[in-house]
């Protein structure tokens, strides 16, 4: 056994770790700079000056494209990089194949991306606004992922696999299943129609690509670090089934009261409520898993990754109660949905996202790594959520009511300008945070991520990992 | 390490399961995807008028200008068929009337008003005045300027401007332009008679419901007097970017409007002039209805107005002046300002902007013969005097501007 691992780690391409995480963490600036002045713009409209390329509009739109791929999207292949030989004790396909991937993702994708929306050629289709041309890289990339990562799972033989890499062939799979669903759809199917299908990738992009690798790194972490297999394997995989079924029956839900058919209305709120329930049944599977860790754990990752289980939890039943309808009609369109999308992609995804960066890079024996710098990270990233959560909620509440009042609209817009400055200032915490985070991953001595590890949970974590994440130890796991 | 190798019924469950998993995921597109717009395309084919008006060349780039410019992210396309939606914007969105819409620009967040009504709401001289510099007539408002559409100023758009508001024109137009018969042909062919929700897009009070919306008739709420406090908070933020901060129609807003905005210096106005102007704005202007306002709001923007009057010494006039003035006004005036000075002439139903009522409001002397002389600008209203095209008088402008003061009638309640 422990031979098997210790090939696998060698075959773990620690340059395109560390590329991508880099990469991922550049990005992110760039994305929440973005949003920052986004959000400052609706405090002072006339910041931009009138300049095409500082349009609020066209900036919103880089903000979520970029967050969605150029800070998640690199930290999940990050994250992949390190994962998938772990998991299968085989190398990716291929190294060039990562270093075209890389450039593509980042220098064809993203880059190019946000500059096309800047000089207005884009898609006002939601998760999808980068415009066409882009889309076809997308895809082309996303096949290539599928070429890069799926080989190592169906060598090593599919009955044998852990959570995490269902996780990962499903969301590989189906994310190039459904993202053609509102990029593409849409602009070939038109009104009602094209929104039928566009509500299926907005729901999607969270929970076909976003959800799966986020729980995939959640997965592979809290066994890994913690030195404890996970509570259970058959939830594990119960979990996983339903969620692949219910996730994409929820797209209607962003068009309740619309002139689409109300039985498809009906079906996507029911399957939101049930998916609240799926998600209870994974979230206590993995806090079962975390006993005896602590709320906050010591290892940094682990900490990220258990907080994104609770953040995943709260946001998981906030959108199943928002899809009912009585509570949908009032809450839609308003700053409520703005919190629960940051509690989402800023809470669950991106603690995710940063525990599995953290946690691939404690292993590069020759990466820096700074656990105070982390720790200030957590700590700042969580205010500032909370902040902005908070803010951002009593506004979309305000809202609803004034909106069914008969208030002149403006007074709408008024009343919430105090918590659109507290959602503003929030976002300095935030960068705080990720300032923190970036000095995590680039100070401090090299090795010391080793290091973190073998005082937090003993060096065995470090190259005993394989076998624990099998799914051969179900027996183990579940009387454990 | 593979010595619990499971069986093999449970091997093949793997491959079951990974069949199913990419059925769920046809499954979802057929219920949520195909299904729906299976349904919807029906509705449209059995419900639309016969010839909707498709996009227009240059409405097409103004969609595509709405579209790169994030506009649906702040402003929905989507009536739903809530009453608290139809209350402020209309009748909902009908599958049909978004057939054209390719992409769909719904949106899912409202910071601004929803659109989908947005057709016959604005003057295209609001619109420009609003782009280029949103917070002159909308107080408040967080929406970006697009002074980029301009060269300078708002009464000069550039292509773009004029598309995006030819493109704005005609959101809710193919409804509107359906009229009665439409809405009973989509009504008879809905076949939904029994759905409650589906028979809410046909039962709205307004298939526009846009408060600012002018409209010509529509009985105003009378107004008393109101706070005057009140009334200069009100004015400050929703008319002094316009009619000015002492309403003389300097405001940052009235660059760009066609005709400008009155100077409320120069004008008194009674209550119930004021109230059909707040409650109906003046159509064909950029002066919008104030219907999201309460009466007492209303009543104290007018008390408010009213101090904005400066009055100017009145002297006694010979009767022969007055004489001529009548005979004048009889001539040229009456046929657009009535014979009692109503507003109420035979040609009134021709004119875009409806002529002044003298009996409810009267000008100064000076601002009389200013609009004698000049015309007002994007009005029907011409130049009358002898260095324009020589129709009156010297005499014959001062002799009809007394006269025409001389229509006011005082109500005992102001």
């Amino acid at each position: 056994m422990s031979s098997q691992s210790k090939s696998a780690g060698s075959s773990v391409n620690q340059q395109l770790v560390y590329a991508h995480g880099l990469a991922a963490v550049v990005m992110l600036f760039v994305s929440i700079t973005f949003g920052i002045i986004a959000s400052t713009e609706l405090l002072w409209p006339d910041l931009g000056g009138g300049s095409p390329w500082l349009s609020w509009g066209r900036l919103r739109y880089d903000h979520t494209q970029g967050i969605l791929f150029g800070w998640l999207g690199n930290a999940f292949l990050a994250f992949l990089y390190h994962a998938v030989p772990v998991l299968t004790g085989r190398s990716v396909t291929s190294a060039r194949l990562g270093q075209w991937l890389f450039g593509l993702w980042n220098f064809v994708i993203v880059v190019p991306g946000w500059m096309l929306v800047l000089a207005g050629f884009s898609q006002p289709l939601e998760w999808a606004e980068f415009p066409l041309v882009i889309d076809a890289f997308v895809v082309l990339a996303l096949l290539l992922m599928a070429v890069q990562f799926l080989p190592p799972f169906f060598a090593r033989g599919i009955e044998d696999l852990y959570v995490s890499s269902w996780y990962i062939i499903g969301g590989l799979i189906f994310t190039l299943f459904a993202y053609p669903m509102g990029n593409f759809v849409p602009e070939l199917v038109p009104g009602a129609r094209g929104a039928a299908f566009s509500g299926l990738w907005i729901h999607d992009a969270v929970g076909l690509f976003v959800t799966p690798l986020a729980l995939a790194i959640i997965y592979f972490v809290i066994p890994a670090a913690s030195r404890r297999p996970i509570y259970s394997h058959f939830l594990s995989m119960l979990g996983f089934w339903l969620l692949f079924f219910l996730y994409p029956l929820n797209g209607t839900h962003h068009y309740v009261f619309s002139v689409i058919p109300m039985s498809a209305q009906i079906g996507a709120i029911t399957a939101s409520a049930l998916l609240g329930v799926d998600v209870i049944l994974v979230v206590a599977n993995l806090l079962l898993s975390l006993r005896g860790s602590g709320w906050f754990p010591r290892d940094l990752p682990l900490r990220f990754v258990s907080t994104a289980t609770v953040f995943y939890l709260l946001v998981s039943i906030q959108g199943s109660v928002q899809a009912q309808m009585s509570v949908n009609q009032a809450v839609h369109f308003s700053d409520w949905v703005i919190g629960h999308s940051h509690l989402a992609m800023l809470g669950f995804a991106t603690f995710a996202a940063a525990g599995g960066i953290g946690h691939a890079w404690q292993r590069i024996p020759w990466a820096r790594y700074n656990h105070r710098a982390m720790d200030w990270s957590y700590w700042l990233l969580f205010a500032g959520l909370a902040a902005m959560f908070i803010n951002l909620t009593i506004a979309g509440v305000v809202e609803a009511r004034l909106w069914q009042s008969n208030a002149p609209w403006l007074d709408s817009v008024r009343a919430v300008r105090p918590f659109w400055i507290g959602r503003t200032h929030s976002s300095l915490l935030i960068v705080a945070g990720f300032i923190a985070f970036f000095m995590g991953l680039t100070t401090g001595p090299k090795g010391a991520g080793l290091a973190a590890v073998e005082e937090t949970v003993g060096l065995d974590a470090i190259d005993e990992i394989s076998p624990r994440l099998s799914a051969s130890h179900e027996v183990h796991g579940a009387a454990s | 390490m593979n010595e619990q190798r499971p069986p093999r019924a449970l091997r093949m469950s793997y491959l079951v399961a990974s069949i199913a998993g990419v059925g769920f995921f046809a499954m979802s597109v057929l219920l949520l995807g195909v299904w729906p717009g299976q349904v919807l395309e029906e509705q449209t084919r059995v419900m639309s008028p016969e010839h909707p008006l498709g996009l227009s060349a240059s409405e097409r780039r103004g969609r595509e200008i709405y579209s790169r410019e994030g506009c649906a992210y702040c402003h929905t396309q989507q009536v739903r068929y809530l009453h608290s939606d139809m209350e402020r914007f209309g009748a909902p969105t009908l599958a049909w009337e978004t057939r054209f819409d390719y992409p769909h620009l719904w949106g899912t967040r409202r910071i601004g008003p929803d659109l989908a009504r947005e057709s016959g709401s604005h003057p295209a001289d609001w619109h420009f005045v609003h782009f280029y510099a949103p917070r002159s007539v909308v107080a408040d408002s967080v929406m970006p300027a697009y002074s980029a559409m301009f060269d300078g100023s708002p009464d000069r758009p550039k292509q773009d401007a004029r598309d995006l508001v030819a493109y704005l024109e005609t959101l809710g137009r193919d409804r509107e332009l359906a009229g009665s018969e439409g809405e009973a042909h989509a009504r008879a062919n809905c076949n939904c008679d029994k759905d409650e929700m589906s028979q809410m897009a046909f039962h709205a009070p307004e298939l526009n419901a846009n408060p600012h919306k002018t409209r010509r008739t529509g009985s105003p709420p009378a107004l008393v007097t109101g706070s005057e406090s009140r009334g200069k908070d009100l004015y400050a933020r929703n008319c002094a970017s316009c009619h000015g901060p002492q309403g003389r129609a300097d405001g940052p807003g009235a660059a760009g409007l066609h005709p400008p905005p009155t100077n409320l210096a120069e004008h008194y106005y009674r209550y119930d002039r004021l109230s059909i102007v707040l409650t109906n704005g003046i159509a064909g202007t950029a002066m919008p209805a104030w219907r999201d306002f309460s009466i007492a709001d209303r009543s104290a923007l007018a008390t408010f107005v009213r101090t904005l009057y400066v009055p100017q010494p009145e002297p006694t006039l010979p009767q022969n002046l007055l004489d001529l003035g009548a005979r004048v006004y009889k001539e040229n005036c009456a046929q657009c300002h009535g014979s009692t000075g109503a507003g109420d002439g035979t040609a009134v139903s021709e004119l875009r902007i409806a002529p002044s009522n003298f009996r409810t409001g009267r000008p100064t002397l000076g601002e009389t013969l200013r609009v004698l002389r000049n015309g007002i600008d994007g009005t029907q209203m011409a130049p009358w005097g002898a260095d324009t095209n020589g129709r009156l008088s010297e005499a014959e402008l001062s002799a009809v501007a007394y006269y025409v003061r001389s229509l006011l009638v005082v109500q005992s309640s102001d």
